[in-house]
């Protein structure tokens, strides 16, 4: 036989059958990188943007430490420029129809899939990440994201009729992120016609890999930027003019801080935080295969974080003992060996496993760590962490608590019943994703819609298609990418102007309405109309406020129309309880009993016509226009009831035998502060959506003339259930603070100063919920697309993916 | 077979307990095949190895003893001796497993392998094999008469009707199928039937063989097997008393692998002896 190619070690593998190295090859990685002489800038305009006089950080292989390329740090200027090219690009860019978009998006898909393999080596040799889930999972997905993103453009004309593109996007991301949490955000920014600067980490080729090749297809070079540099630089790109949205990926407390800075300015903001996820093990489950979706969730490179992972006491010693069965078969490496199921995320993240491990160690843990893994640095182990105390600082269900579980940890708990399951998943500040694994039908679908999270999976984990929403609530941010949802986030109605900086430097937020302004007794009610209501409104009837004080409230003519309440902090607090009382309720009625109380409530207002006419005359209406304001209203609530009914659908994703649905949910108890000007037409148009999604409301009325809105409360507490909807009058900046403030406020309309907007959305930052702040720009509640349009009900609900795969 | 199936207790609260989620099974199917492979010098031992967990089966209307006889002298050579030789490999006593035939062939299989010199097994299918819809005393009669002709493993085809109302039998080894139905061995109904071994083995210390048989032909295939058993229970599986692979034009495609491997090139139809 001619030359042999047979290594001298078939004969030991033959006895021991072990795994051996599938190494893939990283030449194109390197070569790509020698194009740019090892030395990678910023990608701007279309052009490689290398700046002189600018720090460098070298860009590591994250396993062996060997230098790669070294790449340049943006400053402000870069920032500025990369930002100015977007600018230039969105004009173009969102003037063309939406089929020359899908045209460069298909391009661009095209263009990944015959270099698919520069990508993925590139990715995993820089990120460390398994080469298989890059090359099998990642790199397929963005190619399907721009496909079905660029389906979105093509139809963008019709399916998005009254909607147009925000601007230039301000895409921010985290440290540790794969290249897919890039294109799972520019797809639909750059479908609806808006332009992207992306900031990412230092030392993050595969984005600037990404953007050079959009760059190259030609004709809309600034539509996609990319920009390298450290974390300082994200609220110079945020502040920078001409930045219309900015998505922020990253950590909670980063998020925090960023939502407080950018209060006011001229950017909306749309966050996503945290990675990490909950599987939720019942007694009737597959586990075999609920152990595969542990190991899908937290110990492959699949997911990014970490899992807190319930299991039911009965199974909970079955589960642990196939747990660390399986844990003892993974195999950690090389991210660029074919083989391996887990990469390694580098030093730092490493140096957060051991802290963690150590810190629940020492509360008395029990810490289970397994598997073939390089016992040298930067590799860490999949860890299995139970027994923790639920009050130990690093326990996931800690409210406010440093730490989260990051990967590769696996933090178990047991639980009872699946009552208890809901209440311990719900009892966290988190909301993002989690999968429930249940072979009955029933209980399955309860714990899916029971649990506060943006996507629920049945009897799977991590499943991801671009038709699907993915998003969160609470603290996880409620910014959404993929499906409908995805493309709403970069849209606003058409007509809207710009959003514009209402920033006041000299707000401040100790003192925004702290003190109540005393008001003194301002003589009897005359005229004609009957003594209007007095109290507020408050689980279904009127109550005295807790300061036992009033304010005057002056008609047209300055003349003494009524008194209403003084309310407070401890009115607000009993308001936002009662309406929480009210919630699950009134969430579990269908939206067709919910129609039935709004129309109801409708009649009742049109009974009381000449009461509210004539209370709208004495505050100058005409009487024409009085009346046209009541009979708009009660539509209002009837087209609200009717429009609710058809909500929520169902997906159909490729490669899933199954539906997902994309439910919507309320929001729970919403907090809305009504505009001065039509006391009585704007609270009915924020009143009913707000209802009709299932919502419980505080509301405080119009400050100019609360009156209307306490004769409706008089309707109210004959039609609906006590604490549907609460109404407290006073001081309207009083109440905003403590409204804003409130932490088990799970959402905030403000209709009112740019002031009073700046600190809404400032003091929001608390438990993050979302806002809705006017800034000072008054609305034109009789027109159909302000005062009744589709974006009233898009904010008035949240959206949860539910996946349902089936099989006999 | 080394160690026999004691058996246990029919508890049938412990079957209707298993639950089988189908999507996940089937996407864990798909996971398996991709996350593991071997490649270079674990390639050709891997394939080495398969070639000793092969039952060389052949089971046509018009076997005689002559093909019978060349399916035994292959099963002694699996390999071409200098490709062995080449790996380091020759001094292994490499063979199939087991041959296996037909009940009326069994004779023949035990003759030619007792001229060839060696001590395979024979096994022979029975009881009314494929369906296994014949009479209770005519199955037991069709087992005793093999094992009467020398056969020393059984692979028998339950009655199906049984299983289906409930009415379970013991064994020392599940087979996937009778590699004679439209759809044999998949690697989701594998993994269903791994993880009752692992289960039944934690349950009451027996271990249970495996045979995947039917539609395994080629290299690739069988390395997934081998690793699929690997990941559900684990190396102490992957030795011939526990893990069988039934086919018939398997080997040949391993051998071609390892020629290629030895060579650096791809082997012509006739570089190597058929079976």
């Amino acid at each position: 036989m001619a030359a042999t190619r047979a290594g001298p070690r078939a004969r030991e593998i033959f006895t021991s059958l072990e795994y051996g190295p599938v190494p893939e090859s990283h030449a194109c990685a390197l070569a790509w990188l020698d194009t740019q002489d090892r030395c990678l800038g910023h990608y701007v305009n279309g052009k490689w943007l290398k700046p002189e006089h600018r720090n460098s950080v070298p860009c590591q292989d994250p396993i062996t430490g060997e230098n790669l390329a070294s790449c340049l740090q943006a400053q402000a200027e870069d920032v500025a420029a990369a930002v100015e090219a977007a600018r230039m690009a969105f004009k173009s860019w969102s003037a063309h129809p939406g089929v020359v978009r899908a045209q460069h998006l298909t391009r661009l898909a095209k263009v990944i899939q015959k270099h698919q393999r520069l990508l993925w080596t590139l990715e995993s040799l820089v990120t460390g990440r398994a080469v298989r889930e890059v090359r099998d999972g990642d790199v397929q997905l963005a190619q399907q994201l721009l496909h079905y993103h660029a389906i979105q453009a093509s139809t963008q004309e019709e399916a998005l009729a009254g909607w147009e593109p925000m601007g230039v996007i301000g895409l921010i991301l985290p440290p540790t992120f794969s290249f897919l949490e890039m294109m799972w955000r520019i797809c639909p920014a750059l479908a609806v016609g808006c332009t992207v600067v992306a900031l990412v980490p230092p030392a993050s080729p595969t984005p600037l890999l990404l953007a050079q090749l959009s760059g190259e297809l030609g004709p809309f070079p600034g539509v996609l930027n990319v920009i390298s540099g450290p974390a300082s630089l994200v609220p110079i790109l945020a502040s920078q003019p001409g930045i219309q949205k900015v998505a922020f990926c990253g950590a909670l407390e980063e998020g925090r801080a960023l939502r407080r800075s950018l209060a006011g300015e001229c950017a909306e903001l749309g966050l996503a935080l945290g990675t990490e996820s909950l599987l939720l093990l019942t007694d009737t489950a597959d586990i075999d295969s609920a152990v595969e979706g542990v190991v899908d969730a937290a110990w492959s490179d699949r997911g990014p974080g970490g899992l807190r992972l319930l299991i039911q006491e009965s199974v909970w010693d079955e589960a642990m003992r196939r747990l660390q069965e399986r844990m003892g078969r993974l195999r950690s490496g090389r991210g660029l060996d074919g083989a391996v199921d887990m990469g390694a995320r580098g030093a730092a993240a490493c140096d957060l496993v051991q802290r963690f491990v150590c810190e629940a160690q020492s509360q008395g843990a029990q810490v289970f760590q397994a598997g073939d893994v390089p016992s040298e640095r930067p590799f860490c182990p999949p860890t299995l962490v139970s027994n923790l105390p639920p009050a130990s600082p690093c326990a996931p269900s800690l409210v406010g608590g440093p730490w989260r579980v990051p990967w590769p940890v696996v933090v178990a708990s047991p639980f009872r019943t699946a009552k208890e399951a809901l209440l311990v998943a719900n009892g966290t500040p988190r909301g993002g994703s989690a999968s429930v694994w249940s072979e009955r039908l029933g209980q399955a679908l309860e714990l899916g819609y029971g649990l506060q999270v943006g996507t629920v999976w049945i009897n799977a984990h991590g499943l991801r298609d671009p038709s699907v929403p993915t998003g969160g609530c609470k603290e996880s941010g409620c910014s959404w990418h993929g499906g409908p949802d995805g493309l709403y986030e970069y849209l606003r109605p058409s007509g809207t102007p710009a959003q514009l900086s209402c920033l006041s430097k000299n707000l401040n937020y100790d003192t925004f309405g702290l003190a109540v302004p005393s008001t003194l007794p301002a003589g009897p009610e005359i005229g004609p109309s009957p003594a209007p209501p007095y109290g507020l409104f408050v689980g279904g009837r009127f109550q005295a406020p807790g300061a036992r004080s009033s304010r005057p409230i002056r008609d047209s003519s300055g003349n003494l129309h009524g008194y209403v309440a003084e309310g407070g902090a401890k009115d607000i607090r009993g308001a936002v309880e009662a309406a929480h009382q009210a919630f699950p309720g009134w969430a579990g009625q269908s939206p067709g009993a919910r129609a039935a109380l709004l129309w109801a409530l409708a009649a009742a207002l049109e009974r009381r016509k000449s009461t509210l006419a004539s209370r709208l005359e004495r505050q100058g209406a005409e009487l024409k226009a009085a009346e046209a304001e009541v009979e708009l209203s009660a539509r209002r609530l009837r087209a609200w009831g009717a429009r609710v009914q058809a909500q929520g659908h169902t997906l159909q994703v490729a490669g899933l035998r199954g539906p997902v649905l994309r439910l919507r949910e309320p929001l729970g108890v919403l907090a809305v502060v009504c505009p001065d000007e039509w006391p009585l037409l704007a609270f009915v148009s924020l009143l009913a959506p707000a209802l009709a999604y299932g919502n419980t409301v505080v509301m405080v009325p119009s400050a100019a003339c609360p009156l209307l809105a306490l004769e409706v409360c008089q309707d109210m507490a004959t039609v609906f259930p006590a604490g549907l909807a609460n109404v407290v009058t006073g001081d309207r900046d009083h109440l905003t603070r403590c409204l804003a403030l409130h932490q088990d406020v799970q959402a905030m309309w403000y209709f009112g100063s740019a002031q009073g907007s700046q600190f809404v959305e400032w003091a929001s930052a608390g438990n993050l919920k979302p806002v809705w702040a006017s800034r000072g720009c008054p609305r034109a509640w009789d027109q159909e697309a302000e005062g009744a349009g589709p974006e009233l009900g898009l904010r008035a609900a949240r959206t949860k993916a539910l996946w349902l795969p089936m099989g006999d | 077979m080394s160690a026999y199936n004691r058996g246990t207790e029919l508890d049938l609260s412990w079957i209707s307990k298993i639950q089988v989620n189908h999507p996940a099974v089937l996407r864990r199917a798909e996971q398996i095949q991709a996350r593991r492979t071997v490649k270079k010098e674990w390639q050709a031992a891997w394939l080495l190895k398969a070639v000793t967990f092969i039952d060389l089966t052949t089971l046509s209307g018009d076997d005689t003893s002559s093909n019978i006889q060349r399916l035994c002298y292959k099963a002694k050579y699996p390999i071409r001796e200098d490709l062995l030789k080449a790996l380091n490999m020759h001094d292994k006593g490499i063979t199939t497993a087991a041959v296996c035939v037909y009940p009326a062939r069994v004779c023949d299989a035990v003759k030619a392998l007792k001229a060839a010199g060696c001590n395979i097994p024979v096994a022979s299918v029975a009881t009314g094999f494929p369906a296994g819809q014949t009479h209770l005393k005519t199955r037991l009669e069709e087992i005793r008469l093999a094992v009467e002709d020398g056969a020393t493993e059984i692979d028998v085809v339950i009655n199906r009707s049984l299983v289906l109302t409930g009415q379970w039998e013991g064994s020392d080894f599940i087979k996937t199928s009778t590699g004679k139905e439209t759809v044999n061995a998949t690697f989701p109904v594998a993994i269903v039937m791994l993880r009752a071994i692992r289960d039944f083995f934690w349950k009451t210390g027996n271990k249970i063989g495996f045979k995947p048989a039917g539609g395994i032909r080629s290299a690739k295939d069988s390395l997934a097997w081998l690793s699929l058993v690997k990941e559900e229970l684990g190396d102490e599986w992957l030795k011939p008393e526990l893990f069988r692979i039934g086919a018939s034009t398997l080997l040949s495609d391993i051998e071609r692998q390892i020629y290629h491997h030895v060579t650096g090139r791809y082997a012509a139809y006739h570089d190597l002896p058929m079976s």
